[in-house]
């Protein structure tokens, strides 16, 4: 625990010592420049990967972000006489509120159109920046004063303190953000949108928050790269410096605020490494003996296919090639950048630092944290009373797609403390139904009450904040999260300190107890031991108890398990009756979809059978496996007296 | 006078919308079987031009140059998907975006260091003195940018309905699993479909050329453009992105009529981002449902 804690932070406070005392050593301007660059790179990264690393999304407006700051900072000062930390405030407000105002359409897109949307961004900004020429003077540049600090002029070495000052702060916030619930959440919604939501914990802020945040970062660094260079021109923050900026963020390893370091002290560097012939054929020259050596470690391994092996080798041998035969290396640019990336993103997907966590880890034999003691299960999940009083009704519930009509007028009650079967033939609305109630579709007719209010209707993250928790039939959970972090997310009642007190690392009581709260539940559902595991890694069977877990965190009223049985093997089948049991014992209220018709007969008190979107049946396990209309449904037509529906 | 003015600037914008709608129409290929795009687009569409270009410098005839350039396009189209589509769909990830980014990146310093930083004048047959329609003037170039985006998405379309390759290919669209199922190679129908977006883009590129120079940076606003066209028409449109485009190309000429021609990207790339926050799928598009 200390070696771990001391080794980090120790390393933290070395690398800061040791730039804070380059300006004392070294008198030269040039060192200087491109130490202060680095400063300001680092925000600008360390913005850049919540977006591209935490929220997994490619985000091509950071630069835009750089430039929006940079001039709203160097306006500022011209145009409002604003001092240095209030200009630094505009350009982190003016990132933070365009990047707000970008966020909300943004919000609803993934993948292709967040980029999309984000690059339109950027080319929209350029053009601003370049046409109103009465505020920025267009093309013809800007020139920007260094404004007092606290009424001090600061020269080159202040600057610079001031600079890795607010590296430093940045960095201590972010470490203490992202390892907390918010970025948990921005790395769940990445994963898993639907679950993000459902668990309760609400993509809309969080991807707007996170984007917003990054933003804001990249227009403080802007305020600090404007009375770097004090003179700004709109075509530095263009697709060029966006693509540096990527390279920045993939090389040095996303998720990683090391790797954010490692990224802008190597785009600091880059034009140098570049206008150095010997210098660069020495980096292709190691990055080739890299790419080999991933690749064969890959191919051997079998971690890699052919492709992902081979390709950074020839995309690496194509650049030890151009070393030597390209007359002037400045010239192919882009086209360096663009092999080094390549050899990256294929080759080396998680960085630099990501490659060299494992092995450091490794090294030095840092141990993960240690886990606390798992809370009492009375406290995580407090026994609740049932009276069998009306939880949950259905009345003439419809859903209609086009002219299916997957539900047709379900009208069904839930009683506290029953668990409710729910089964019916493929395709017979029993999935279509638990997506209305839980809110991923809006009905189309009817009114889903629980406790005789209305249910919002059609928001996942409003039903599930009501006390109704869901389990997925094709699972999702968050893959690259631990399973308890999994569990740990999506925990109520539990996160109240402010963003203030969380970015001052104040939150820890809490996260202590969510912890142990978290273990609590995995340990009820038997994954005690897998804590640590990546939920991806996990067996399918585990997976499914760990969706379940996740749902417990929500303490819910009313848990719908769809289909938690599938695809179990016998044995895990079981162990799932009893967990059933455990839950149900705690008073909580379950529908259960299924389709073994002995995990019904065992557990269900009251059975709803569904046909065609219809009820055609209700009642106890043993009515219903009677009931001819059943028979008929799963079977079809009989004449002959049919053995129960085992579907 | 003045409506005539107006009524002309639209017309020759709305000209070059059809260019427009011809890139996007190439996304809308690869959208349709990988749900992917190349962010590379435009760097194809250059290369393409100035591979034609160079083939007229060797003194081959307008005609052989045409489909020579196209099949260099299909061959950069394919090229891409090996080595920056097939590895990212292979994962289930998104790593395509960035990938095609870094492809085109390389393209473009490639074309910077073989052809030059210079814009070029493009050779063609084609006359450009205007014919007059009601006191319209249109150059017969014009028209052939129209003819000819017109011609290829026709003979696209065709063979998507009339071959059976083309139905693999609408199969794979409607449902990849299911087509896999049925004996269809899904990694050779998206390689199919990028072969024909870069073919597409290939004659979007020898079209615009005569009428926009080529060089280097000849297609990295026209691509933009083209990305709105495609998220405002929607990404499985079909045709809506000729009508799109169309508009897009007229209100781009009209808006730099008014407001100076530096805003002249402006238009598009409001479209871009309202269409994307109030219609996702597009005004042509159809809404998916979420499946869990």
């Amino acid at each position: 625990m200390w070696k771990r804690l001391l080794l980090i932070r120790g390393t933290e406070l070395a690398v800061l010592a040791m730039l804070a005392a380059i300006p004392l050593v070294v008198n030269n301007s040039y060192v200087l420049g491109l130490i202060t660059l680095l400063a300001i790179y680092g925000i600008l990264l360390i913005g850049l990967d919540v977006t591209v690393g935490y929220l997994g999304q490619v985000n091509l407006a950071q630069a835009a972000f750089l430039g929006l700051g940079a001039y709203a900072a160097g306006l500022s000062v011209a145009h409002l006489e604003f001092g240095m930390l209030a200009s630094l405030a505009m350009g982190f407000g003016v990132g933070l509120v365009f990047g707000t105002v970008l966020a909300f359409p943004a919000l609803r897109l993934e993948g292709p159109q967040f980029a999309l949307a984000t690059l339109s961004f950027s080319a929209l900004s350029a053009t601003t920046l370049n046409e109103w020429e009465g505020l920025t003077l267009g093309a013809q540049g800007l020139q920007v004063s260094r404004p007092p600090f606290l009424g001090m002029t600061l020269d080159a070495p202040g600057f610079f303190w001031l600079c890795l000052l607010l590296l430093a702060l940045v960095w201590i916030g972010m470490r203490n953000l992202l390892s907390s619930q918010w970025g948990r959440a921005f790395e769940a919604l990445r994963d898993s949108p639907v679950a993000t939501d459902a668990m309760g914990v609400g993509t809309y802020r969080h991807k707007v928050a996170g984007f917003a945040l990054a933003s804001g970062l990249g227009g403080l660094a802007g305020g600090l790269y404007a009375f770097n260079f004090q003179y700004l021109q709109p075509q530095s923050f263009g697709w060029d410096l966006m693509v540096i900026l990527l390279l920045g963020v993939v090389l040095g390893g996303r998720k990683s605020l090391w790797g954010a370091l490692v990224g802008a002290s190597l785009i600091a560097l880059l034009p140098n490494l570049l206008s150095n012939r010997g210098l660069f054929q020495l980096i292709s020259a190691a990055g080739l003996i890299i790419a080999v050596a991933a690749g064969t470690r890959g191919l051997l391994k079998k971690t890699a296919g052919p492709f992902r092996a081979l390709a950074p080798v020839v995309a690496m041998g194509v650049l030890v090639a151009g070393s030597f035969v390209v007359e002037n290396t400045e010239d192919w640019r882009k086209a360096i950048f663009a092999l080094m990336l390549f050899a990256v993103v294929v080759g080396l997907p998680e960085g630099l630092m990501g490659f060299a966590a494992h092995f450091l880890a490794r090294l030095f034999r840092i141990a993960p944290p240690p886990l606390p003691a798992p809370a009492p299960l009375d406290d995580v999940l407090p026994k609740r009373t049932v009276d069998g009083s009306v939880l949950l009704e259905l009345r003439g519930l419809e859903r209609y797609f086009g002219g299916v009509k997957a539900v047709d007028g379900i009208s069904m009650t839930v009683r506290a403390g029953e668990i409710h079967g729910l089964i019916g033939p493929n395709g017979s609305g029993k999935s279509t139904a638990v997506n209305v109630i839980s809110g991923l579709y809006t009905p189309t007719g009817g009114d889903i009450l629980l406790r005789g209010k209305a249910l919002p209707a059609g928001s996942l993250f409003k039903v599930a904040r009501s006390g109704v928790a869901r389990t997925f039939q094709n699972l999702q959970l968050f893959g690259e999260l631990s399973a308890l972090d999994n569990v740990m997310v999506a925990l109520k009642d539990v996160y109240r300190s402010p963003l203030p007190l969380v970015l001052l690392g104040l939150a820890r009581a809490e996260e202590n107890r969510a912890r142990a709260a978290a273990l609590a539940l995995l340990e009820l559902v038997g994954l005690g031991e897998q804590a640590r595991s990546r939920a991806k890694d996990l067996t399918y069977g585990d997976q499914r108890l760990l969706e379940i877990a996740r749902a417990l965190a929500r303490k819910p009223e009313l848990l719908i398990l769809d289909e938690p049985a599938a695809g179990l093997a016998h044995p895990d089948v079981n162990k799932l009756l009893g967990i059933i049991k455990l839950i149900h014992e705690r008073g909580i209220s379950i529908i259960l979809i299924e389709h073994h018709m002995d995990v019904i007969s065992e557990l269900c008190s009251v059975v709803t059978v569904l046909d065609g979107g219809r009820i055609i049946a209700a009642g106890t396990a043993e009515q219903i496996k009677r009931d001819p209309k059943v028979i008929e449904a799963y079977l079809g037509a009989t004449d002959g007296v049919a053995p129960a529906p085992a579907a | 006078m003045y409506t005539l003015l107006i009524v002309q600037l639209a017309v020759s914008g709305a000209l070059m919308g059809m260019v427009y709608a011809l890139v996007a129409y190439g996304f809308q290929l690869t959208f349709a079987t990988s749900k992917s795009i190349n962010f590379g687009q435009g760097e194809l569409v250059m290369l393409s031009a100035l591979f034609s270009l160079t083939l007229i410098d060797t003194g081959l005839p307008y005609w052989l140059v045409v489909p020579g350039g196209m099949l260099f396009g299909a061959a950069l189209g394919l090229f891409v998907e090996r080595a920056g589509v097939r590895l990212a769909l292979e994962q289930k990830s998104e790593g395509w975006i960035l990938l095609t980014i870094i492809l085109g990146l390389l393209g473009f310093s490639t074309a910077e260091n073989i052809w030059g930083r210079d814009d070029r004048p493009f050779p063609t047959p084609i006359p450009s003195d205007p014919l007059h329609f009601f006191g319209i003037d249109v150059t017969p170039l014009e028209l052939s940018v129209a003819v000819g985006v017109l011609t290829v998405m026709g003979l696209v379309e065709l063979f998507k309905r009339k071959t059976l390759l083309g139905k693999a290919f609408e199969a794979v669209s409607a449902d990849r699993d299911a087509a896999q199922l049925m004996g269809i190679s899904a990694t050779r129908t998206i390689q199919l479909s990028y072969g024909l977006s870069g073919l597409v883009a290939a004659m979007a590129g020898i079209l615009v050329a005569p009428i926009t120079t080529v060089g280097p940076t000849m297609a990295s606003v026209l691509v933009l453009k083209a990305f709105s066209v495609a998220v405002v028409a929607g990404l499985d449109s079909g045709f809506g992105v000729v009508l799109v485009g169309l508009f897009l190309g007229a209100l781009e000429s009209l808006t730099s009529f008014y407001l100076g021609s530096g805003w002249r990207e402006a238009p598009g790339l409001v479209l871009l981002i309202l269409a994307l926050a109030v219609r996702p799928n597009g005004v042509f598009g159809k809404a998916t449902i979420r499946k869990v």
